[in-house]
């Protein structure tokens, strides 16, 4: 209620402020000419100000519901802040217009592949897209190596994504888990072995793909200090990688965050990078408990490993 | 009665009679022609002071393809003798037609010429373009098969030469020309890689040698094992050019991206270790330099037409073989737990452990 009453104040202090201005501008003008005047200003002001109200109104009410939902579902974890679902949004853009663009090169005698490079209106253009897709990927790859190193988070995520003993253990684990030997699950952290694997799969094909790609790029510069047969390695680094990792995302990739029935069709968490309070116990115990000791104010008791 | 036995007498001779009449007719006018034509001195002095050559014998046309036609079955103008006028150019197509009854073969060639390159010049007042008597002759046409044919195999350049004078030169001196020079018969003349009758401006899409369709046209004879052992070349060069960015950018339509010719050269074809081939090593950052200016040495470092799953191609093999070991045995890995995570599934959704 003090809240409305604030509100309403302002309201006041405003609309004064705004008659003062008034008088001091049509102080010169004729008296039927400045009612005019005043009235329809005073009009525009009454609506604007009805607008704003309307909109805080809404925003308020979604504020509520979002409010009753979490009290419902329980405590939403932010998994992926918005600077990381940046950079994975530019990343998929990018390879996705790189595979589609650079797959017909590796399978001309495919039926589609006319048909995909007939769409971007033939080789020439399909060339440019496909450097425009890789501007996006070495600017994926400049942007993540800044995050890495000059943000907590991103500091943080590199330090608990290197492969440990853990991870052989839970591989093992799951293994047995997966043919019944065992009742018993893994309990991964904040990133499971599969989430590591994709991590380091990507590094290793950015590395490759960009590299060797940049040869292709700039042949006759790099050709200055370097014989052919090292365009033509790059060349066949290059097709090699790119049918690799093209595999690694559709088959294991998509299994993972699209195809299994735990998600299919697949979350949003890419775009609103949260996770539930649920899901967060089911996926990474650890990191759960981490998070609600470090809340408790006990320090972690298995904090990493 | 009598009037219809003369009307029907009259009838059937207007129908058959001109058959027999031709060969008679022929042969009188024969006799008639070679009355002036016949005469080794007849000739005639043209106003730019240049001598047409009027000398024809009964024997001019001994031995050709038309051994059996009268003078008058082409020069069809010619109905009076003497005739007043210079004879018209003979036109083949009186007979040269599909369907035809005059025992010319049955063949659209001459639709094909009237679409090609030589026919549209003609048709756009070209009058220096070939009509069929340029490259075939005119009383002496023999048959292609035959050696001494203006069209055949070994003298079809020279009679193309006569009019594409630079390119012939350049042609005879490549290792094609050379090759068909020695006897060879395997090697390709003009028409080998032009087409005969259907022979368009290589700017053309529908030409045998428009740059999207060369690859396609060489590898007509490199690519064939039973031609190429016979000369000791190898046939992966197509192969590898098809795997190659210029391959397949040539086969996505690309017109500015190189074909075989772009590097080897078109009529000046020769073999690498000719100092003035254009892929002699010495040559080749010049020859890559025309599309990758900046080009060189360094370009010829290594082998061109280059096979990754060749041993001799050395480190390329080992990428090759490195990335198909990784991929095979990254991919049957992350497949088997995809297989083992939904086995593990579906126990647990029939209620077992």
């Amino acid at each position: 209620m003090a809240e409305k009453d604030q509100r309403i104040a302002d309201g006041e202090a405003v609309e004064k402020e705004i008659e003062a201005a008034l008088a001091e501008r049509l102080s010169g003008l004729p008296s039927e000419q400045a009612d005019a005047v005043r009235d329809k200003i005073r009009r525009r002001v009454q609506e604007e100000v009805e607008r704003e109200l309307r909109i805080r109104a809404a925003s308020d009410r979604k504020e509520a519901r979002e409010k009753e939902k979490q009290v419902e579902e329980g405590e939403k974890f932010v998994r992926f802040n918005r600077n990381f679902r940046f950079q994975h949004m530019v990343m998929f853009t990018s390879v996705i217009l790189l595979i589609i663009t650079g797959m017909p090169l590796k399978f001309p005698d495919f039926v589609l592949s006319r048909f995909v490079i007939g769409f971007w209106g033939g080789i020439q253009n399909s060339t440019i897209v496909h450097r425009i897709g890789a501007g996006m990927l070495i600017y994926f790859m400049v942007h993540h190596f800044l995050y890495t190193v000059l943000t907590r988070d991103g500091r943080r995520d590199f330090v608990l994504m290197i492969p440990g003993l853990k991870d052989a253990r839970d591989i093992a684990l799951n293994v047995r888990h997966f043919l019944g030997k065992t009742s018993e699950r893994p309990r991964f952290g904040r990133f499971s072995y599969i989430e590591k694997f994709d991590y380091w799969a990507v590094y290793w094909g950015c590395v490759i793909m960009i590299g060797s790609g940049l040869f292709l790029w700039f042949e006759t510069d790099v050709m200055q200090f370097l014989p052919k047969y090292a365009i033509d390695m790059a060349h066949e680094m290059h097709s090699d990688e790119a049918l690799l990792a093209t595999l690694a995302i559709v088959i294991w990739h998509f299994y993972n965050v699209h195809f299994n029935p735990d998600r299919f069709p697949g979350t949003l968490l890419w775009w609103h990078g949260r996770l539930t309070e649920h899901e967060m116990k089911e996926e990474h115990p650890l990191e759960y408990e981490e998070i609600m000791a470090r809340r408790a104010g006990k320090p972690p008791e298995v904090a990493g490993q | 009665m009598r009037k219809f036995l003369f009307a029907v007498v009259v009838f059937l001779g207007g129908v058959v009679l001109p058959g027999f009449a031709r060969d008679a007719g022929a042969a009188i006018s024969l006799e008639k022609c070679t009355l002036c034509h016949g005469k080794p001195e007849f000739r005639k002095l043209l106003v730019d002071g240049a001598i047409r050559d009027l000398f024809v014998t009964g024997d001019s046309l001994k031995g050709s393809v038309h051994e059996k036609k009268g003078c008058t079955d082409c020069h069809f103008d010619v109905n009076e003798i003497p005739h007043r006028e210079r004879p018209k150019r003979v036109t083949c197509t009186h007979c040269h037609y599909k369907g035809n009854r005059e025992g010319a073969p049955q063949s659209d060639n001459v639709l094909a010429y009237f679409d090609s390159a030589h026919g549209k010049a003609i048709a756009a007042g070209n009058a220096k373009a070939p009509l069929c008597q340029d490259c075939h002759g005119s009383h002496q046409i023999l048959k292609v098969k035959n050696p001494e044919s203006k069209v055949s195999r070994f003298k079809v350049a020279e009679t193309c030469g006569r009019c594409h004078m630079e390119i012939y030169a350049k042609y005879k001196t490549s290792i094609h020309g050379v090759a068909l020079s020695k006897g060879i018969a395997d090697a390709p003349s003009c028409t080998g890689c032009h087409g005969e009758h259907r022979i368009y401006a290589h700017t053309d899409p529908k030409s045998t040698v428009y740059p999207t369709r060369v690859s396609e046209q060489c590898s007509k004879c490199h690519a064939s094992v039973a031609i190429m052992s016979k000369f000791g070349i190898e046939t992966e060069q197509v192969a590898t050019y098809n795997e190659s960015f210029h391959g397949v950018a040539s086969k996505f339509g690309s017109r500015t991206v190189a074909n075989c010719a772009s590097c080897h050269g078109v009529h000046d074809i020769r073999p690498p270790d000719d100092p003035l081939s254009t892929v002699n090593p010495r040559n080749i950052p010049k020859t890559c330099g025309k599309c990758h200016p900046g080009a060189n040495a360094n370009f010829a470092v290594g082998k061109i037409h280059v096979d990754a799953k060749k041993k001799e191609s050395g480190i390329i093999y080992w990428t090759a073989t490195f990335f198909k070991y990784l991929t095979i045995c990254t991919m049957l890995a992350l497949i088997v737990h995809i297989f083992l995570d939904m086995y593990g599934r579906t126990r647990r959704l029939r209620g077992e452990r």
